[in-house]
C-alpha cells in the first residue's frame, strides 16, 4: 500500500520536484498520509475506500508549492545578503554578484572581492585588512569605521562609496575614478592614489600629509580642515575644489606649504586659495 | 461538510490561529493537527493537509513555531512543531481580534 501511496505522491509533486523545501514537504505529507491511511483500514475501511479518503485528505497542493516557493526565495534572498558578525576570513567572494549585502562587523582579513559586484553592500566596522577589491563594483557601498590596512582598490568602481573613519593605512587606489566618494576624519598619510581621478570627493578633516596627488586631476573636491601639510600636487589639475580651515591658523599655514608646481587651476580655486593669502606660484591659473 | 464557500473561506483565514492554538496546549505533528481540527469542530471544519502547511511553513517563516524530531521507536519519525514565545503573543493577539471583530459583526448582522 506505501507504494501505492508513493507512487501517487510522486505524480502530484512530479511538476516541482528539485527544490529542498518541496522535498521536505512531499515528506512530511507522506508520513500524514500512511498515518491516516493505517488508522482507516485499522478502522474497517477497505483499501480503496481508504485510499480514496487519504487521497481526499491532501486539498490544494499547487496552491501550497506556490506559497512555500515564494515564501523560500525569500529566505534564500535573505541568506545570501546576511553576513553580519560572521567570521569569514581569507573567504573567496571574487566575482560574486552581493547588492546591498550585509558584511557589518564580520571578520574579512584577506578575503578576495575582485571583481564582485558589492553595490550598496554594507561593511561597517568590520574587517577588511588585506582584503582584495580590485575590479569590485563599491557603488553605494559603506566601509565606515572599517580596518582596511594593507586592502587595495584597483581598477574598482568607487561612486558615493563612504569610507570615513576608516582605517586606510598602506591602502592601495590605483587606475581608479572616485565619484563622490566620502573619506571624512580618516588618517590617509599611509594611502596610495595612483593614476587615479578625483570628482566630488570629501576629505574633510582628514590627514593628509604628505601624500603625493602628482598630475591627479580633482573636480569638486573638498579639502576643508584637511591636514595638508607636505602635500605634493605637483601638475595636478583642480576644477572648483574647497580649501576651507575655518579660523585654524595651522590650515593655512599648512595649505602653504603644499608644492602646486605646474598644476592647473580654474580661477574660483585660485581665488579661493588667495584669498586665505596663499598664493602658489608656478601655477597655471585657467 | 455542509460549509458554503465564504464559511469556508472565514475558516480558512483562520488557519494560522487555530494551530497555533493547537500547539500552545502541546507541540504536535502534522496529522495531529489535521485530526484535532476535525474532531473538536466535530467533522464541521477539515482542515486540508495543503492547507494545514502551508500555514505552518508560514507560521515557521515568521518564527512562530519551530520543529523538531520526535524519537518515536517504532514507524517513521514524527515532525513535531512547538510553538515559540513570538507564537504565543501572536495567538494571543489574533485571538483578541477575532473576540473584537465578533463583537462588531454580531451588532451588525
Amino acid at each position: 500500500m506505501n507504494d501505492r501511496l508513493n507512487e501517487y505522491m510522486d505524480g502530484l509533486f512530479a511538476p516541482y520536484e528539485g527544490t529542498k523545501s518541496i522535498t521536505e514537504l512531499k515528506a512530511d505529507l507522506l508520513a500524514d498520509l500512511q498515518e491516516r491511511y493505517r488508522e482507516l483500514r485499522a478502522e474497517g475501511k477497505d483499501d480503496a475506500t481508504a485510499f480514496e479518503q487519504t487521497i481526499d485528505s491532501i486539498g490544494d497542493i499547487e496552491e501550497t508549492v506556490q506559497e512555500m516557493s515564494n515564501l523560500s526565495r525569500a529566505l534564500e534572498r535573505q541568506v545570501v545578503t546576511r553576513f553580519d558578525s560572521s567570521d569569514l576570513k581569507g573567504s573567496d567572494f571574487a566575482g560574486v554578484t552581493a547588492r546591498g549585502a550585509k558584511f557589518g562587523t564580520s571578520a574579512l582579513r584577506g578575503a578576495d572581492f575582485s571583481n564582485a559586484d558589492l553595490t550598496g553592500g554594507r561593511f561597517k566596522s568590520s574587517d577588511l585588512g588585506e582584503a582584495n577589491f580590485d575590479g569590485a563594483n563599491l557603488t553605494d557601498a559603506v566601509m565606515t569605521t572599517a580596518e582596511l590596512a594593507g586592502s587595495t582598490f584597483r581598477r574598482t568602481r568607487l561612486v558615493r562609496t563612504d569610507f570615513s573613519m576608516s582605517g586606510l593605512d598602506k591602502v592601495r587606489f590605483a587606475d581608479a575614478v572616485l565619484t563622490d566618494v566620502a573619506f571624512r576624519k580618516t588618517d590617509l598619510r599611509h594611502t596610495s592614489f595612483e593614476r587615479c581621478t578625483f570628482t566630488g570627493v570629501d576629505f574633510t578633516y582628514s590627514d593628509l600629509r604628505g601624500l603625493t596627488f602628482d598630475g591627479a586631476a580633482f573636480t569638486g573636491v573638498k579639502f576643508d580642515r584637511a591636514g595638508l601639510e607636505g602635500v605634493s600636487m605637483r601638475g595636478a589639475i583642480l576644477r572648483d575644489c574647497s580649501f576651507r580651515g575655518g579660523w585654524s591658523n595651522k590650515y593655512y599655514k599648512a595649505l602653504r606649504t603644499v608644492n602646486f608646481d605646474g598644476a592647473r587651476m580654474d580661477k574660483l580655486t585660485y581665488a579661493a586659495l588667495k584669498s586665505f593669502d596663499v598664493a602658489p606660484p608656478n601655477v597655471i591659473v585657467e | 461538510m455542509s460549509t458554503s464557500k465564504v464559511t469556508s473561506d472565514l475558516l480558512r483565514g483562520n488557519t494560522d490561529t487555530m494551530i497555533l492554538r493547537l500547539l500552545a496546549e502541546s507541540d504536535r505533528y502534522g496529522y495531529e493537527i489535521v485530526k484535532l481540527i476535525a474532531e473538536r469542530s466535530q467533522g464541521e471544519y477539515e482542515l486540508k493537509e495543503a492547507t494545514m502547511y502551508s500555514s505552518v511553513r508560514r507560521l515557521e517563516a515568521d518564527g512562530d513555531i519551530t520543529w523538531y524530531w520526535g524519537d518515536e521507536s517504532q514507524g517513521g519519525r514524527r515532525k513535531y512543531f512547538r510553538i515559540t514565545e513570538k507564537g504565543r503573543a501572536t495567538y494571543a493577539r489574533n485571538k483578541s481580534n477575532w473576540e473584537y471583530a465578533k463583537r462588531v459583526l454580531d451588532t451588525l448582522l
